[in-house]
């Protein structure tokens, strides 16, 4: 599209007259039926190349950022990280954490005997791990949440609580580190993470096996 | 983690924040003269200590000081209108107008005070525009405009029973709307085919609210006579999600998802927006790589959108495949976002101050290879497009508007460009750097779908202009949050291990933000225009009022002008041209 | 007919499918909302000749379905995005993208539905022939979401019945797919009889 310099700064769109062969409307159909003729040999000839997602035989892994579901984190002795302190509810734009307190005999610490999370007024934006002051919640990578009954939509602490040492590089959003020599936060993308490489280069079409986080 | 690490000596040295002093903006001195000036050529007073020349003015006064702002001192742009309730004043409604002036490049604002039962001229024979913005106060909070035409509810239902905005109105009361209380409209016809003569039956026509080539949930009532149509009329409010409420009820950092849901093509441009008005309201200076990666994902987010409108809007007209390749590039860019922060669509990446987190350590790899891929896709659909016969039939001439009506309705951004206006928040109000970049705005001459069109396209290869030399200036070392406890979570190793650290973290969490006490305003370029945020302060962690200015909201009050004379197939690629986002649209 | 399983193998999560969420939790085994596979393992009153009959129905049914997209809000675009070519919703048949509710059976509701757009919703889904189906995708159809405000419906619960609730804000393309094929495993199961 040509275009003309009006002051600095400032370019008006000037479109040409159409020719007497644009007039006609065949070469111009021709024309864009040879683009998109392109199109198909291209894709024809590069079919493993295609940037396409074959749900649910290939299944994109996203980033080690991404918000899905949620999960509560346990120590190495069995018990619960989280410890009621209410900040994820308060954080949450949605109000949809549920807790109730409890407390733990043998050691004297607060636990959550109820802590619900209802999936469908969440809207997963990663405030309640932003708020926890113990390592407890994280969000997971998992995005396949549908459900064909309402009750089921409330998930609880048997649906939340992994066991302990679990895996934490096939994690999503994560509570992020800073580092005590720089000032500021949110300096890097977490202790101990192997950071992530360019994958490809430039030319090729993304391959959503390559996005491999972590 | 969980070992404790000796006491870390490094306490936060810098000012403590207070929210007892009120507000004062930087060039407070400057903009009180200024408003001194115009107050004394208008015959008003002024108020002192605003972030922009504000008057005062009666309400009797209102509709003179408005023309003689527009005729003397050229303020032909009206921006906005829009109430704040005081319910413990006398006069509780506060009614605010704001004005721009394109030669000179300033705004003005002006407050009237009025009482609950006591109506106010309507401006409309100075100012088009403030047409449905008086509809909306009179829907918010019960204002009644004397001579306005069609004062009804217009974001709520007609069953709706109170005023929403004001204080004593309980956020969660619902009304119940039937299929009776579902609007008959009929549209008045237009002057110039009132009293054509005709052999055919006047048609009423109801493009709905569920519609496939009204973009979201639009609605227009027509009058036809044979295929032309006489008359239109459009209803809005089908997504009117109260966000303007949500924010009084919710905390400043909790406001960012919804603002998020605004303008749900270009998220960050929204976030961005909202996160900066705060932040002047602070008196924050967000560190450079912050201000950097805004930039880029601003002007990422702004190429979407504009894909997506052309796409959608060559969907209307029967050209699919410019859909399927306009939508690849959007998979990217969403690729791009989701490794930032984890959301495709709907990020809420800011957060006051800053990010919310760093950029992961590939992003200029990543954006510089969707940097060189992008024009590939966008070069496509011009040789499919740009010079066939058929698609200029179906837009030249289709849908214009005149410079001059597009001012007074009050357009901004690709739709007044493409009248001719070179008008860009960008270039006359420059944020996060703008003006060190060496970019043009591209303008296009006539005002219809065609020039819209070019437009979007020439602004989609300017936004690579830019995101190519951000790239090649490379990202800023540096955090992305400030340093400042009182705004911004610490990081987590100091909250695990610090006393100082997690109350400042309890405290962040449960009391949030409290800004000094005071209001402003700023603006950014969204995807549709002026994007602007005007934020009250009361000194508490809730904001007393957050209003955000919809652009799309003063460009569809013209769109019926727009199509009267022309035939539904044009009314509809009119519409695909002027990018109406309900999200924003009904805020 | 085989009925088709989604595995999902490389969940992070070890799954026992077929297990009623809640049981086998502290053995580290988790069973996540919507997982229970059920099993039809008898004819429920019918006879040989109507199971095949229902099989071949529901076969034909489920792998036609023809989406009306009452597209309010942002998960609309999420919508769009599964429809183009990237995730391509058309692999199960569902391509054909009817406006028109008199043409459609699967209606996706994807974004918020206020008050004001209620009885919209409801005319449109009474315009639906039988047999009809209704996915409320994201977190504004489901629930209202985080608007609990004056003018937002509470989950369209309210007006319509709904069959698969898709969370999500806005749920990603491969989660609404993974709602739709559960969909068409609950109607090649024969479990939504309308």
């Amino acid at each position: 599209m040509p275009i003309e310099r009006v002051k600095p700064g400032v370019v008006r769109v000037v479109p040409r007259k159409l020719t007497v062969a644009e007039r006609l409307y065949i070469p111009k159909v021709l024309a864009g039926m040879f683009v998109t003729l392109r199109h198909l040999i291209h894709n024809l000839l590069h079919y493993k190349k295609l940037p396409i997602i074959s749900y649910p035989e290939v299944k994109r892994i996203y980033s080690e950022r991404f918000r899905g579901r949620h999960i509560l984190t346990t120590r190495e002795d069995g018990t619960t990280r989280c410890v009621a302190c209410y900040m994820c509810s308060t954080a949450c734009p949605a109000e949809c954490i549920t807790i109730e307190a409890g407390e733990d005999e043998r050691t004297r610490e607060k636990f959550p005997v109820r802590y619900d999370i209802d999936l469908l007024r969440c809207v997963f934006c990663g405030y309640c791990v932003d708020a926890c002051p113990e390592d407890a919640i994280y969000m997971t990578r998992d995005y396949e949440m549908a459900i064909d009954t309402r009750a089921r939509a409330v998930v609880g602490l048997r649906d939340l609580v992994v066991p302990p040492n679990f895996p934490i590089e096939p994690m999503g959003w994560r509570p992020y580190y800073g580092s005590l020599e720089k000032k500021g936060t949110a300096g890097g993308t977490g202790i101990g993470q192997p950071i992530r490489q360019a994958p490809y280069p430039d030319e090729a079409p993304p391959n959503p096996d390559l996005y491999r986080g972590a | 983690m969980s070992t404790l690490t000796k006491y870390s000596a490094i306490p936060y040295t810098g000012p403590a924040p207070t929210n007892r002093e009120p507000y004062l903006p930087t060039d407070a001195a400057k903009l009180d003269a200024r408003g001194a000036e115009i107050a004394g050529r208008v015959g008003a007073e002024r108020e002192r200590g605003q972030d922009l020349p504000t008057l005062i003015v009666s309400k009797e006064r209102i509709v003179e000081t408005l023309r003689t702002l527009k005729d003397d001192l050229q303020f032909t742009l009206p921006l906005d209108l829009w109430g704040v309730d005081y319910p413990e004043r006398e006069k509780r409604f506060d009614l605010l107008y704001q004005l721009y002036s394109l030669a000179n490049n300033e705004r003005v604002r002006l407050k009237v005070r009025v009482g609950e039962d006591e109506p106010v001229d309507s401006s409309l024979p100075v100012f088009k525009g403030f047409d449905w913005f008086e509809r909306e106060v009179f829907d918010m909070y019960g204002v009644r405009f004397a001579g306005h035409p069609n004062l009804r509810r217009i974001l709520t239902h007609e069953a709706f029973q109170g005023h929403p905005l004001r204080k004593d109105y309980d956020p969660a009361q619902r009304w119940l709307c039937t299929e009776k209380d579902v609007a008959k409209i009929i549209p008045k016809i237009d002057p110039r085919f009132e009293n054509v003569d005709t052999d055919f039956e006047r048609v009423t026509l109801n493009l709905g609210p569920s519609h496939p080539a009204t973009h979201g949930t639009l609605r227009v009532v027509v009058t036809l006579d044979g295929e032309t149509i006489i008359g239109a009329e459009q209803e809005i409010g089908y997504l009117h999600r109260c966000f303007e409420k949500s924010c009084e009820t919710h905390t400043y950092q909790q406001a960012i998802p919804f603002t998020d849901r605004l303008n749900y093509m270009s998220a960050i441009i929204n976030n961005v927006g909202y996160c900066m008005t705060v932040e002047k309201l602070l008196g924050l200076e967000v560190p450079q790589r912050a201000q950097y990666v805004r930039l880029v994902l601003s002007e990422f987010m702004r190429i979407a959108d504009h894909l997506v409108c052309i796409g959608t809007n060559l969907v209307d007209m029967g050209a699919l495949t410019n859909f399927w390749y306009l939508f690849q590039p959007r998979e990217e860019i969403y690729g791009l976002i989701e490794a930032c922060c984890g959301a495709r669509l709907l990020p809420s990446y800011t957060r006051i101050g800053g990010l919310a987190v760093d950029v992961p350590p590939d992003f200029l790899q990543q954006s510089q290879r969707l940097v060189n891929m992008l024009p590939k896709y966008i070069d496509d659909v011009e040789k499919l497009v740009d010079r066939n016969k058929i698609f200029l039939d179906r837009t030249v001439g289709v849908a214009p508007i005149s410079p001059q009506d597009a001012i007074d309705f009050g357009f901004t951004g690709p739709c007044l460009r493409a009248c001719g206006v070179p008008f860009d928040v960008r270039k006359t109000n420059p944020y996060l750097g703008y003006e060190t970049y060496d970019w043009d705005v591209p303008i296009a001459e006539g005002g219809d779908t065609y020039a819209r069109y070019l437009v979007r396209m020439e602004e989609m290869r300017q936004s690579l202009r830019i995101l190519q030399q951000a790239i090649d200036r490379g990202l800023p070392p540096g955090p992305v949050m400030v340093d400042n406890p009182y705004v911004a979570l610490p990081p987590k190793e100091r909250v695990y291990n610090e006393m100082e650290s997690l109350i400042y973290h309890f405290k962040l969490i449960m009391h949030g933000i409290q800004p000094p006490v005071g209001e402003t305003y700023f603006q950014v370029e969204g995807g549709n225009g002026e994007l602007g945020f005007y934020i009250v302060s009361d000194g508490s962690k809730n904001p007393y009022r957050v209003r955000c200015r919809p652009p799309c909201f003063a460009i569809y009050q013209a769109y019926g002008r727009m199509i009267t004379g022309q035939t539904i197939p044009d009314a509809i690629a009119a519409l695909g041209s002027l990018n109406i986002i309900a999200g924003e649209l009904d805020h | 007919m085989p009925v088709k399983r989604i595995e999902n193998p490389e969940s992070i999560i070890a799954r026992k499918p077929g297990v009623p969420p809640g049981e086998e939790a502290e053995k580290g085994l988790i069973t996540l909302p919507g997982e229970a596979e059920r099993e039809i393992t008898d004819l429920a009153g019918g006879t040989y000749l109507t199971t095949k009959l229902d099989t071949l129905i529901g076969w034909a049914r489920g792998n036609s379905l023809w989406p009306l997209p009452f597209g309010t809000a942002c998960c609309a675009i999420e919508f769009m995005s599964m429809v183009s070519s990237h995730y391509d919703i058309s692999r199960f048949g569902a391509e054909v993208v009817r406006f028109s509710p008199r043409q459609a059976d699967l209606m996706i509701v994807a974004g918020t539905i206020v008050d004001k757009m209620a009885p919209v919703l409801k005319t449109i889904y009474d315009q639906m022939p039988e047999p009809k189906y209704v996915i409320s995708m994201g977190a504004c159809a489901t629930s209202g979401g985080f608007y609990r405000m004056y003018h937002v419906v509470q989950g369209i619960d309210e007006v319509i019945p709904v069959d698969i609730w898709v969370p999500g804000c806005p749920p990603t393309p491969e989660g609404l797919m993974y709602g739709i094929l559960k969909l068409k495993e609950k109607i090649e199961r024969g479990e939504i009889r309308r």
